[in-house]
């Protein structure tokens, strides 16, 4: 008989983790959702966040947190230099080109990051949220529960910005026709690099989220990135809510398998998911079209 | 609009040039601040007009009235292959192999006057990237056995590449001394290779071994342990090492856990081992996950008596120290080799080798140290066993299988951790073992067998509120 506080504890791991990953997948959703694009180095952009965070958070000795106050506009504006650089000349060219352009950027960030850092993780050794909570026989990690209530908070900020806005508006207007949109008189140059610039600026602040519990390694977009993409085609086009139903589903998954059955078959657990949701709902969980 | 639009075109590509500059010049700036002086590499160029190990018989006897006898070889020089990383991801290593191959040549040729029982015939090092998979391994050892054919060859730091070289080894009957440390190794029934090194599952003994002798010391009794390993082949040998050991010793193991290297995420982990409540936990981590299961132990408040690392990688390197902090105190983990180990010409190397390059000398050259001084040892002995004709391959392959070292009756034993080297029919050191080193006071410091001067092992965990 398993104990029901470690149930409960595996729970409450799986939840934390789950908004984690939905904030991570969150930016690459918005790219996809209004660009139909599909950007490959959506990981790797969390990795070169994680290594910023690091180098700046160590430079200053502040906290991993603090650093999203530069991270987050530098990353805005990263994301609107690339978008206006790289994506934008082949947006609406042939699919085999855009996964060339975006797997290419992802290769040159890997290999930059290799070049530069090695192998050796790199992370900062101190954060303020190193402590737990504990209730009972429960223990939460300080930072896991901020990464959780961060990410929580920002999903809603971001629903109430595609619901509530004019911005958003015009984004979700532009997702659903880009053509109607136009001759709607919705500036959509203006709606893709905002949204191109959103969707960057999030993983900043992923990375620094990640970097109060984990470190900065070359590979470290592989994981995020695979993990994204599951997020988003098992949410379908449901926006916000489809990102998070994804995101907690499968890090409450991920949480009782490791903790149950085998540590070792985490990505198992997440693909065997991923591939029966897509079998049950060939369209995503939310899908519209 | 026209000029509008190129006026904001502009200023977007001008800001994206200056963020792209920003940030590749940051992070440029960071890695030539901590990529500190590098020792510049010694490159040699080995011309190709030697042949093989020059083998000069004396000339006929001009005189008519001597009795033939056998022409006595007279050996000069004996070549060495060295097939090591140097280039690719391991390169770091395969770096300091070579370094240390060379400042070991040197002492030998030099200091110790070459191979005494072969006339002081001097080694000659030559040297091939094997650059980072097996099929590149092969490549380099067929190019140096096609043009030196060497009698001995050292490497390749990297098991599987290890592998790929051994195959060529073994069919061109050429000794490989291997400084890699997968069990397997020396399981193939390969005839010619030798591995002074600590196998993986060594590490894992030496760990529980640690845990085992330090509780016996401070009088605490450990009863229950989790092992967890990175499920790589190394991580399991290693860690089924160490369950052996604490088997045999009696203690209960709750667990044995194996996760991939690259999780996101240790809470499940840790609240697992937590909720097992073990005394101890025996851990071996890779790099990225030491880090990330040291933090996540912190942060959950788990605190048992000993966290004992394993396997060489992670908790007390440098790199994972600065990654971690605080969280890594008191991690130990088992190296190959001891730098600090206080016999007399350990000292002298390790001194050596930091007045050539300018660092400490670490596991990957720590390994060449004691391996290329058994080389060394092994071309003696053949020499005294078989003064016609030393360097044949089954010649050599029983020298090394007769050798049988100490700190007394050799330099190779007192560069070793435990002081002795005997090889067992499988090319395995039978009194393999391990350095323990423990991060005190966020330094990695060497604790056991032999501790640095001074030095006592903080067992069991100072913040461990006690059964």
């Amino acid at each position: 008989m398993i104990d029901p506080a470690y149930v409960t504890q595996i729970l409450i791991n799986g939840v934390l983790m789950g908004l984690l990953y939905s904030l991570v997948a969150l930016g690459l959703a918005l790219i996809f959702g209004v660009m139909d694009i599909i950007n490959f180095a959506h990981g790797d952009f969390v990795m070169l966040g994680a290594y910023l965070t690091f180098l700046i958070a160590t430079y200053f000795l502040i906290d991993p947190t603090v650093t999203i106050a530069l991270t987050v506009p530098l990353f805005f504006l990263l994301g609107i230099a690339v978008y206006k650089a790289i994506i934008k000349p082949v947006l609406g060219a042939e699919p085999l080109i855009q996964i060339a352009v975006t797997v290419g950027l992802l290769m040159f960030l890997r290999n930059l990051a290799l070049a530069i850092f090695h192998a050796e993780p790199r992370g900062v050794p101190y954060t303020v949220f190193s402590t737990p909570i504990t209730i009972g026989p429960i223990t939460i990690p300080l930072s896991r529960a901020a990464a959780g209530a961060v990410s929580l908070a920002v999903l809603y900020i971001v629903h109430l910005l595609l619901t509530r806005t004019r911005w958003g508006i015009a984004v979700r207007a532009t997702a659903d026709d880009r053509e109607a949109a136009a001759l709607m008189g919705i500036n959509v140059e203006r709606v893709y690099y905002t949204t191109f610039g959103l969707g960057t600026a999030l993983t900043a602040l992923a990375a620094a989220l990640i970097m109060t519990f984990s470190r900065a390694d070359p590979y470290l977009g592989l994981l995020y990135g695979l993990l994204s993409w599951v997020i988003v085609a098992m949410g379908g086009l449901g926006g916000v809510v489809g990102v998070l139903a994804s995101g907690l589903i499968l890090g409450i998954i991920e949480s009782f398998g490791m903790s149950l059955i085998s540590a070792g078959a985490r990505e198992l657990f997440l693909y065997v998911t991923f591939l029966v949701v897509l079998w049950v709902r060939p369209r995503g969980l939310f899908g519209r079209r | 609009m026209k000029v509008r639009r190129a006026i904001s075109t502009a200023v977007a590509v001008i800001i994206a040039v200056i963020i792209t500059a920003a940030v590749v010049g940051g992070i440029a700036y960071y890695a030539a601040l901590v990529t500190a002086p590098a020792p510049t590499p010694v490159t040699k160029t080995v011309t190709v007009t030697q042949t093989v190990t020059k083998t000069v018989t004396a000339s006929p006897s001009p005189s008519p009235t001597t009795t033939p006898t056998k022409p006595k070889p007279v050996i000069k020089e004996v070549l060495i292959g060295l097939v090591e990383p140097l280039t690719g991801a391991h390169a770091v290593f395969g770096q300091e192999a070579k370094m240390a191959a060379e400042l070991m040549v040197d002492i030998i040729n030099k200091e110790l006057g070459g191979i005494k029982s072969l006339g002081g015939a001097k080694l000659k090092l030559v040297v091939e990237d094997c650059g980072e998979s097996p099929e590149t391994g092969k490549l380099a050892a067929e190019k140096l056995v096609s043009q030196y054919h060497p009698p001995i060859m050292v490497g390749a730091y990297i098991s599987r590449i290890t592998a790929g070289v051994a195959e060529v080894t073994e069919r061109e009957k050429v000794i490989l001394v291997m400084d890699a440390l997968v069990d397997e190794l020396t399981e193939k029934g390969w005839k010619y290779v030798f591995r002074v090194a600590p196998k993986a599952s060594a590490h894992g003994k030496s760990a529980a071994d640690f845990v085992i002798d330090m509780a016996k010391k401070k009088g605490v009794k450990v009863e229950s342990a989790v092992v967890m390993n990175e499920d790589s082949i190394f991580g399991r040998y290693v860690a089924n090492g160490a369950v052996i050991e604490l088997k045999k010793a009696g203690i209960k193991i709750l667990d044995h856990l194996e996760y991939p290297y690259d999780i996101s995420d240790a809470t499940p982990l840790v609240s697992k081992v937590k909720e097992l409540n073990p005394d101890i936990v025996i851990s071996v981590p890779y790099f990225h996950d030491g880090v990330l299961i040291a933090k996540t132990v912190a942060q959950m408040g788990f605190k048992p008596m000993f966290i004992a690392g394993a396997g060489a990688c992670g908790y007390t390197d440098p790199d994972s120290i600065k990654a971690a902090g605080k969280a890594v105190e008191w991690y130990t983990n088992t190296y190959s080799y001891n730098p600090a180990r206080p016999t007399e010409w350990n000292k002298k190397v390790v001194s050596m080798f930091k007045e050539r390059y300018g660092k400490l000398p670490t596991e990957a050259g720590g390994i060449i140290f004691y391996s290329m001084m058994v080389v060394k040892e092994a071309l003696e002995k053949a020499g005294e066993m078989f003064p016609d004709d030393p360097l044949n391959p089954d010649h050599l392959r029983e020298a090394f299988l007769a050798l049988d070292l100490n700190d007394k009756n050799s330099i190779a034993a007192q560069l070793y951790p435990t002081g002795r080297i005997k090889f067992a029919p499988n090319g395995d050191n039978v009194y393999a073992g391990t350095a323990v080193l423990q991060v005190i006071k966020g330094e990695p410091r060497v604790v056991w067998p032999d501790a640095e001067p001074g030095l006592e092992p903080i067992f069991p965990r100072p913040d461990w509120p006690g059964k």
